[in-house]
């Protein structure tokens, strides 16, 4: 249960979204777009602050409100990023916004990864498709901070090569020797030269080993399903398991009711749970 | 009739004619009957014919797979026709279990009737055509004009038409057209503007519980117009504006299907009479296109189809 | 020990000395259908005929609709103005101790981490005077919820029938308070206490319906993925949001805007975890079947909320028995729950 955080409320009400500005538009893949934005007050701009795996509620005020993670890290603060795939209502309305649009904020709200318990220990990130946004934060947080973890694999996949997002981080992640980067896609075309597979078979043939790990899982509900059963085999207990889970949201804050997990509320809760914490009503997710 | 209904359930479920049975049990409430699924032979002994078995089931039958014999008072035997006309039904996976039904008893009006609510009576019977409730060991007897639903009094087919099975002896029809339709014909009598008022007082009650949409077979879109949000036709908040159109629209769309069963009137919590609408658009269609839902199961559904021969002059 | 209480005849001159402190609500069926409305100055009719209302008095501090904020587009782009706050104080005359204590209940959600300021600042204002029961209906089963029909567990003042009056049970300091600077009430008489414990037990024992709900939590958890089960248990439900949205201890609510040239509003109004779109996501439904929809009440109400607050979010007032078209009943499920031995995995 988190503590009623009223740092970053607006007029003193948790419901309220503050202004924020569209600085930046990103065509991660023909669905996919990441927002570079900043609040209007400069205040709130300097002071602002989150960990990585909490999200924002994010309004086109006029249309509604929808739920995105802060794909951006917290050590690099100078704008704030959130990705989006435009499938609904909300997601179209915000497709039709450009840069110096305006659009609202609530939050960070949720809970964050524990880095506290990831320092010192090897981290196997398996992303799939737009899963890999709350992941690069965590990331580019552990990347700022390399010295404290050991060592990291990233195994990311995407339905085909032109959905892979955040190609750029890819390349960064592929360049650093201190990672050992794998992308996959499920089917590849002309000009793909690398692997091809579901990402849960190639996380089963890079086969990390599970002592001292954490595994970090985030992707559609098919490849997470698939994904827990290989890590269970090679090892993982489910407390290395950490995964965030993504539910349609409303309130954000715990209290309309409709993003549980049992008895668990993926907002306020979550959005980062161990497999542990879920195994008892997984069934209900997949 | 009972006997019988629970003889030939039985049957049905032995000699694997149907996968289910769709009928009514006793409620846990007084004066109450339940809807029975069931596909266990077992479970057939606790089937019941009696005046409270309000529920159309054929509202059931859309949403279960297989096939399910399932027991039709008049009503709801045009409705499953509706559905076959409709190609959401096939004829061959039903086995209609066939009610007579001489009418429904309207708690509701009996409530109003002798000023208290239903679990505070002893006794509702049906004797001929007296109604009779006991009260504190005092019996009263009432009409049937005044203890039947109006849908019932209204009863155009209390004998399914299309049935497999016939429960019981058939009954003619002989709706009281007038005293059925006294609320609608109240309304007509009223000014447009006073209608308009009377109308936007109801529905700032509605809570938008869509009660009415769910127990109504004509119903069957797996997304109703209200769930869309692009675009978005109806604001998902109840206000009377909103709940004003979704009840006309839905009206509309139900068109030339509903039979005048009455569920969305009786089933509404927050006491609106629906069914004004619903009849007053039921007697329309039969006015404007000599259509009566569900009533041969051969013709084609009244709004989903058209002729090269229509009768407008827009459509050539 | 109570030692003032009110004439019957003479509560329209008692709410009518509070109504100049507090707004009133009282049992009306002004409006079509019974609840809690605006006392209208003089009806006192509600003596007769009220047992309970349709709609419950958490409508009164977490209503059907309520604006959250309006926005406005103008050349320096978007201004966001809370409407004022409602802080009116507000009197509820008669609620019974289900309803309280399902207001108790779901004042954990809305205090519990982030305060909700539209339902508290109306909450914390108001003054919930009780009426103790004397005709408990058939589908009430309070005695099994951890309360009773004249429990005053939950409100600040409780008045017990006791034949031409009520005796006035003080219960908490507010309501001792108001008490104190009420006139014109008679004192209690000697055997007005006997009379009042009369009253109670001829309430409770009216009360027939029983559940037991011993152990519910973990047979839940052990049926959680017993799909046979809840598809029986589901079948017959029809998936309309009476039973959750006329809950006294339901709370789940939706948020919309609605813009209209350069000025716009975001509304809550109450939602419910029985309709198909409740959890839908543009590319997938969690529960979009029928029966995990059912499932996710009966759980929601008898194991997570006893695993987060430990209590069962249900107190037992019957609504949903006597409101639900086909006559779903929860009582009846509860007892079929099967245990860890039946529960088929």
């Amino acid at each position: 249960m988190t503590v009623n955080d009223t740092r970053f409320f607006a007029q003193g009400n948790v419901y309220l979204p503050h202004i924020a500005v569209i600085e930046k538009i990103v065509e991660e893949t023909p669905g996919v777009r990441t927002y570079h934005f900043n609040f209007k007050d400069e205040k709130l701009r300097k002071e602002f602050t989150f960990q990585s795996g909490q999200f924002g509620q994010y309004s086109v005020l006029g249309t509604g409100e929808a739920t995105f993670c802060i794909s951006s890290s917290p050590t690099r603060p100078d704008h704030l990023e959130f990705a989006v795939q435009k499938v609904g209502r909300v997601t179209n309305a915000l497709s039709r916004l450009g840069v110096g649009a305006e659009i609202g904020f609530r939050g960070p709200y949720g809970n964050s990864f524990p880095l506290e318990s990831l320092k010192g220990k090897n981290l196997v990130f398996v992303g799939g498709g737009i899963g890999l946004a709350p992941l690069r934060s965590l990331i580019w947080n552990v990347i700022d901070n390399r010295d404290k973890y050991k060592k990291i694999d990233i195994v990311y996949g995407a339905r085909t090569p032109v959905d892979l997002c955040f190609k750029y981080d890819l390349e960064s992640w592929g360049k650093d020797k201190t990672i050992n980067m794998v992308t996959t896609v499920d089917r590849g075309d002309d000009s793909w030269k690398g692997k091809v597979g579901v990402v849960p078979k190639i996380l089963e043939e890079i086969a990390p080993p599970a002592r001292d790990t954490v595994a970090i899982v985030c992707g559609p509900p098919i490849m997470i399903r698939f994904t827990f059963p290989v890590l269970e085999k090679l090892g993982f207990k489910p407390e290395q398991m950490l995964t965030t889970l993504e539910k349609r949201m409303k309130c954000g804050i715990g209290k309309c009711g409709r993003c549980n997990i049992g008895n668990l509320y993926v907002c306020k809760d979550g959005p980062v749970f161990s497999y542990a914490q879920i195994k008892d009503f997984v069934s209900s997710e997949y | 009739m009972e006997q019988k209904l629970r003889q030939e359930a039985k049957t049905l479920l032995e000699q694997n004619k149907v996968d289910r049975i769709i009928g009514f049990e006793p409620g846990s409430l007084k004066f109450t009957a339940t809807p029975l699924i069931t596909g266990d032979k077992n479970d057939t002994e606790r089937l019941i014919i009696n005046p409270f078995i309000v529920n159309n089931l054929a509202d059931f039958l859309t949403g279960i797979e297989g096939r399910v014999g399932i027991v039709a008072k008049g009503c709801d035997s045009r409705s499953i026709v509706s559905l076959i006309q409709d190609n959401k039904v096939a004829r061959e996976n039903v086995v209609i279990l066939a009610v007579p039904c001489p009418g429904l008893i309207d708690l509701a009006k009996i409530e109003r009737l002798v000023g208290k609510n239903r679990d505070e009576l002893d006794d509702i019977t049906r004797d001929g055509d007296k109604i009779i409730v006991t009260v504190d060991g005092k019996k009263k007897e009432f009409s049937l004009s005044q203890a039947l639903f109006d849908h019932c009094l209204a009863c155009e087919l209390p004998t399914p038409q299309e049935y497999d099975i016939l429960l019981g002896e058939p009954r003619p029809p002989a709706p009281e057209l007038q005293t059925s339709g006294q609320n609608i014909t109240k309304l007509k009598e009223t000014l447009p503007t006073e209608r308009w008022e009377f109308w936007k007082n109801e529905f700032s009650r509605c809570i938008r519980c869509y009660a009415c949409r769910n127990a109504c077979p004509a119903c069957f879109c797996q997304r109703c117009f209200v769930e869309e949000t692009e675009p978005q036709w109806v604001m998902p908040v109840p206000r009377w504006q909103d709940n004003l159109i979704f009840q006309i629209v839905r009206n509309i769309h139900v068109a030339g299907r509903c039979t005048d069963c009455g569920e969305c009137e009786r089933v509404c919590p927050v006491n609106i009479p629906l069914r004004s609408l619903t009849r007053e658009m039921y007697n329309m269609v039969d006015e404007l296109f000599s259509f009566k839902s569900g009533m041969d199961k051969e013709a084609l559904p009244l709004m989903a189809h058209y002729e090269q021969e229509e009768a407008e002059d827009l459509f050539r | 020990m109570a030692d003032k209480k009110v004439s019957k005849k003479d509560i329209a001159r008692l709410l009518e000395q509070w109504s100049r402190q507090f707004t009133v609500f009282a049992p009306s069926k002004e409006s079509g259908v019974a609840a809690m409305a605006e006392w209208d100055g003089k009806d006192t009719g509600f003596l007769d005929w009220y047992r309970n209302t349709i709609i419950p008095p958490k409508a009164s501090f977490l209503p059907q609709m309520e604006e959250m904020f309006h926005f406005q587009k103008g050349e320096e782009g978007y201004n966001i103005k809370t409407p004022p706050a409602d802080e009116r104080s507000r009197l509820l005359f008669g609620v019974r101790p289900c309803d309280a204590r399902a207001m108790a209940i779901v004042d954990m959600t809305f205090k519990d981490a982030y305060e909700d300021p539209y339902y508290l600042s109306k909450r914390k204002n108001a003054v919930l005077v009780g009426l103790g029961c004397t005709n408990p209906c058939e589908s009430c089963f309070c005695t099994s919820m951890g309360t009773n029909p004249t429990d005053q567990t939950n409100v600040d003042l409780m008045l017990i029938d006791i034949g031409d009056e009520f005796l006035i049970e003080e219960v908490t300091a507010k309501g001792k308070e108001l008490i104190a600077k009420t006139k014109d009430l008679k004192e209690a008489a000697k055997n007005d206490e006997a009379k009042a414990t009369q009253s109670k037990k001829t309430a409770y024992d009216r009360v027939t319906r029983k559940l037991d709900t011993e152990g519910i939590k973990d047979r839940l958890l052990a049926s959680f993925d017993d799909k046979e089960y809840w598809e029986q248990t589901a079948a017959k439900c029809i998936s309309c949001g009476i039973c959750t949205l006329l809950c006294p201890t339901c709370y789940c609510f939706d948020i919309n805007d609605e813009m209209v040239k350069q000025e716009g509003t975001r509304f809550r109004s109450w939602d419910s975890c029985g309709f198909p779109n409740y959890t839908k996501m543009p590319m997938e439904n969690p529960r979009q079947e029928k029966w995990r929809r059912v499932r996710q009440k009966v759980c929601h109400k008898y194991e997570f909320y006893p695993m987060t607050f430990d209590v069962i979010a249900c107190t037992g007032c019957g609504r949903c028995i006597r409101l639900c078209p086909v006559n779903w009943d929860i009582t009846r499920v509860i007892e079929s729950v099967p245990d860890k031995a039946e529960a088929k995995k």
